[in-house]
């Protein structure tokens, strides 16, 4: 993984370890800090509101999210943003892997390309959102789930996939291609059994990162989605009309949710690298 | 065993016949068109979804409205309007107030942060824990994590009842949320992992036996830091910069939600044009802000060839 | 002898933009031939290499092997085998997998390929090892697998770029002995990149020194040792002094050489430099005054007999047929 390590010989630590520790400690207490609030008063009982003291403890607000009424568009919402995601997490594998393998010999426009990506990175995503929401609007087409959205979101997973496959394609040695191709490989073969098969952790990280900008996104959504919301949107719209720790129960079930996801990912990821050992190639 | 049998000598095969004359007649693509099938689909989707949207709002920000509808025209009036209005001043004053003090804390955290998970946590396993856990809150949805701070940090909020607790103070602080603070604080939970990432990924590309080569030649550790690490992890500062910047600058959620309405953002004044369908002075202020961080994130690109070092 | 040459070369250029790397050499290498090619990093000897291979376009000229023109012939079709520098074993399969590798491309079953795969892991006595991962092995073991692999494809030459210069010093002579066994067994044609004079010396047939894109001399190790062609050469594949002759310069061997009162024949008086203590021999440097220097490597007991220290003058000699004359 990080290479590094401070090696004092004696084995004692610098008082800068002690400072730096403590810092990192209080970081991570500023980071948890909030969240462990808003999980422990998911569980706020029936009476309770959304701010301590706890009035006993209940599953209420979470049985609210099923219940038939107000929050029922939550489970509908969710399984939105779970095939958008998918769906997204999908095509920018496909063409951020692509891009990123052609980007590993400069071509003419290399720079262009480059530098549009990284507009698109940065570029206030709401104003994406209102770009091609507005451009919908031109065409008489509706916005909806799987066009405009679908769209909006690419424009922000697929260049944070490019330059996460420019991590991985660097660790590449293009020796094993020429290897390949030296015992007779044809290009669809040295593709299939070499290149894919080496960069597969990098790839399976690009597709679980694409998948999670793509599930929380909302900013360049919003303008996009048409009447059907995602989750993150129909969060968002709680915000303003509930006041109730349901909002909390919310998120706690998605933070458990992206946690499994991403659990699952992760374990798959170890053992395909401890099925090939840790040590990285020698490079010459 | 007898090798030999191994490797029986090749009767002249495949190429026998080719004729020596017979010079470059494969047809193969040229290596920039292989290169750009393999880029054009994304640079297409780039395009398409990125460019031309841009395009169009450059177009309609010259646009005429009124109540009811957009009428092509070619008029200045909504830059000009947005230009000379005294709220649009104050907008970017308090964003960039933000963005600065947010990329200051931001910088100096997530720095701290890498510089501790990189040269001083010995064990992989335990680095490998720590950049987990570090990273974990980023899969949470950013509307989640922003209105976590509302019960920790409200009159009776957590943090609150927890000064009171110990005596710090007795009785709540009043200033803690929708305030500037509370803004504040929640743009350093959300964006502080953007600054750490890069700069733990430059600061593990150094070669220990440069920071060991600073100290042998008598450098203290603060002229180690700032003659050796810093120069040498610039690219992940300006990387993580750029991130954190682009970010409160587009950002219209946290200032909306946490600063109980009292600071407004670029983004969310615009939004609430968008929503009451002033589309062209809408465009022409998304134009005037596209520039605005265009400008802002290309000096930082020139600061550090950012290119450079991500595509080998 | 069904062909007259395992490679041959008919002045092959290889240009980058207007850098000329390697520059219309010509070159043959008879059946069953341990060639090296020799010469400092950036002389084009790694370019000559991966043009054979296939790996490089030609910019100029022909490549021949047994006799058929593969100047236009993509890697596979070659009949050259190549092994990388960094070994290039796929790390994502086992030994036996990237070993097998090539009878896979060439849709051979499982059962056969893999048992195939065995056979040549043996030849490099890495049967034991064909479950592991190259990431599992030591850089010696890494070699001998991407050995094997390179031999499944039962090549007519086999390329080896740089194979030694990963391996530490000892491991280096034991896996130097094992390429030149496997090539007097195999009966094909090695060819080794090198830049190490010492591992050209012990493995070649044929020796090819280069320099900044051409060939500067071709031969057998003893003949280009004893006869070096220039002061380059002679310098380069070091044991020699280059000091001017009566016509031109001439090359004298330091173990010809040998210190003591000024004779008649052949000399050069100066400082001593430098005294290295090699075990066997004993090396004496010396610095004349405009500037010359030259070493005599001396059997330690000679030595003894009238040792020198650093700023002694000294006149190094040598026997008069000793010197070999250079040309230019």
């Amino acid at each position: 993984m990080i290479a590094g390590g401070s090696r004092a010989a004696d084995g004692r630590r610098p008082w800068t370890f002690y400072l730096l520790g403590t810092l990192f400690a209080a970081y991570l207490l500023f980071l948890y800090g909030p969240m462990l609030v808003i999980y422990v008063l998911s569980f706020q009982g029936e009476n309770g509101g959304v701010t301590f003291p706890m009035v006993g403890t209940s599953l209420t607000w979470f049985a609210q999210i099923f219940e038939p009424g107000q929050m029922a568009n939550i489970p509908v919402a969710f399984g939105r943003s779970i095939a958008l995601a998918s769906v997204v997490s999908l095509l920018t594998v496909l063409f951020a892997v692509a891009a990123g393998l052609g980007f590993r010999r400069r071509f003419p426009g290399s720079g262009v390309v480059f530098y549009l990506a990284v507009a698109s990175l940065v570029m206030p995503s709401l104003l994406v959102g209102f770009g091609i929401g507005l451009g919908f609007r031109f065409l008489g087409w509706d916005a909806s789930l799987f066009t405009s959205a679908l769209g909006a979101q690419l424009t922000w997973t697929l260049p944070f996939g490019l330059f996460a496959m420019f991590a991985v394609v660097n660790r590449f040695n293009r020796a094993w291609e020429e290897a390949a191709t030296d015992l007779g490989a044809s290009s669809w073969q040295r593709l299939r059994y070499v290149t894919l098969p080496i960069l597969l952790p990098g790839i399976i990280g690009v597709a679980m990162g694409a998948f999670t900008l793509s599930y929380d996104e909302y900013a360049r959504t919003t303008l996009t989605i048409g009447p059907l919301n995602t989750l993150p949107l129909e969060i968002y719209a709680l915000i303003s009309s509930a006041t109730s720790p349901t909002l909390f129960a919310i998120g706690t079930l998605t933070t458990v949710g992206s946690f499994l996801i991403i659990g699952i990912t992760l374990l798959w990821v170890m053992r395909l690298q401890r099925r090939r050992g840790t040590a990285v190639p020698h490079e010459g | 065993m007898n090798v030999r049998q191994l490797v029986s000598p090749w009767s002249a095969g495949a190429g026998a016949a080719m004729p020596i004359e017979r010079r470059r007649a494969l047809p193969k693509l040229p290596n920039w068109a292989v290169s750009w099938l393999q880029v054009g689909p994304l640079a297409a989707i780039l395009l398409v979804l990125f460019v031309l949207p841009t395009v169009l709002f450059l177009v309609v920000s010259f646009f005429d409205y009124d109540r009811v509808g957009i009428y092509p025209a070619f008029l200045l009036d909504n830059y000009a309007e947005l230009l000379t209005t005294p709220a649009t001043l104050r907008v970017y004053v308090s964003s960039l107030k933000f963005a600065a003090i947010v990329w200051a804390l931001t910088l100096v955290i997530g720095f701290s942060v890498a510089h501790f998970l990189v040269f001083h946590v010995r064990s992989p396993i335990l680095r490998t824990i720590f950049f987990l856990l570090c990273a974990i809150p980023f899969w949470t949805s950013g509307i989640i994590r922003t209105i976590a701070w509302i019960p920790f940090l409200g009159r009776n909020g957590a943090f609150n009842q927890i000064l009171m607790a110990t005596g710090i103070t007795d009785r709540p602080l009043e200033f803690l949320l929708f305030s500037d603070f509370a803004v504040i604080v929640t743009y350093v939970h959300l964006f502080t992992l953007l600054m750490i990432g890069p700069i733990a990924n430059s600061l593990a590309k150094i070669d220990p036996a440069l920071i060991e080569a600073a100290r042998d030649a008598g450098a203290s550790r603060w002229q180690t830091l700032v003659g050796v690490i810093i120069p040498l992890s610039k690219t992940g500062i300006a990387l993580g910069s750029i991130l954190v910047f682009t970010q409160v600058m587009g950002d219209y959620f946290v200032v909306k939600t946490m600063s109980g309405g009292q600071s407004a953002s670029i983004v969310s004044m615009l939004s609430t044009e968008i929503q009451a369908m002033q589309y062209p002075p809408a465009a022409a202020n998304a134009m005037v802000l596209v520039v605005f961080v265009a400008v802002m994130v290309g000096f930082m690109m020139r600061v550090v060839d950012v290119r450079k070092e991500l595509v080998k | 002898m069904d062909h007259r040459y395992d490679v041959e070369l008919v002045k092959v250029t290889k240009r980058y933009g207007t850098t000329v790397a390697v520059d219309a050499i010509s070159l043959r290498i008879p059946p069953s031939t341990y060639c090296c090619l020799l010469g400092p990093s950036g002389c084009g000897k790694t370019s000559t290499l991966r043009m054979i291979a296939g790996h490089e376009t030609i910019s100029e000229g022909d490549v021949l092997i047994r006799d058929v023109n593969v100047t236009d012939l993509p890697p596979a079709r070659r009949g050259t085998a190549m092994m990388f520098q960094s070994y290039a074993l796929f790390p994502h399969l086992t030994c036996l997998d990237n070993v097998a590798f090539s009878l896979k491309m060439r849709g051979v079953a499982k059962a056969e390929r893999h048992a195939k795969a065995r056979e040549y892991l043996s030849l490099v006595h890495m049967a034991d090892f064909a479950a592991r991962l190259p990431a599992q092995l030591s850089g010696g073991q890494q070699q001998r697998v991407a050995l094997a692999r390179a031999l499944i494809t039962r090549p007519r030459v086999l390329l080896l770029d740089e194979p030694l210069s990963a391996l530490d010093p000892f491991l280096r002579v034991k896996m130097r002995e094992e390429l030149k066994r496997l090539q007097r067994e195999l009966g094909i044609s090695f060819i080794h990149v090198t830049h190490g004079q010492e591992e050209a010396m012990a493995l070649a047939d044929l020796m090819v020194v280069m320099e900044a894109g051409h060939i500067r001399q071709a031969g057998a190790p003893r003949e280009v040792f004893e006869t070096p062609a220039s002061a380059f050469i002679a310098r380069f594949i070091g044991g020699h002094n280059v000091l001017p002759g009566q016509s031109g310069m001439i090359a004298v061997r330091a173990d010809r050489c040998r210190l003591g009162p000024p004779g008649d024949g052949p000399r050069v008086t100066g400082r001593v430099a430098a005294v290295e203590y090699q075990g066997p021999v004993v090396r004496v440097a010396l610095t004349t005054e405009d500037g010359l220097e030259a070493a005599a490597l001396l059997p330690d007991h000679d030595f003894d007999r009238a040792p020198v220290g650093p700023g002694d003058v000294a006149t190094l000699s040598w026997p008069e047929g000793a010197a070999h004359q250079l040309a230019g």
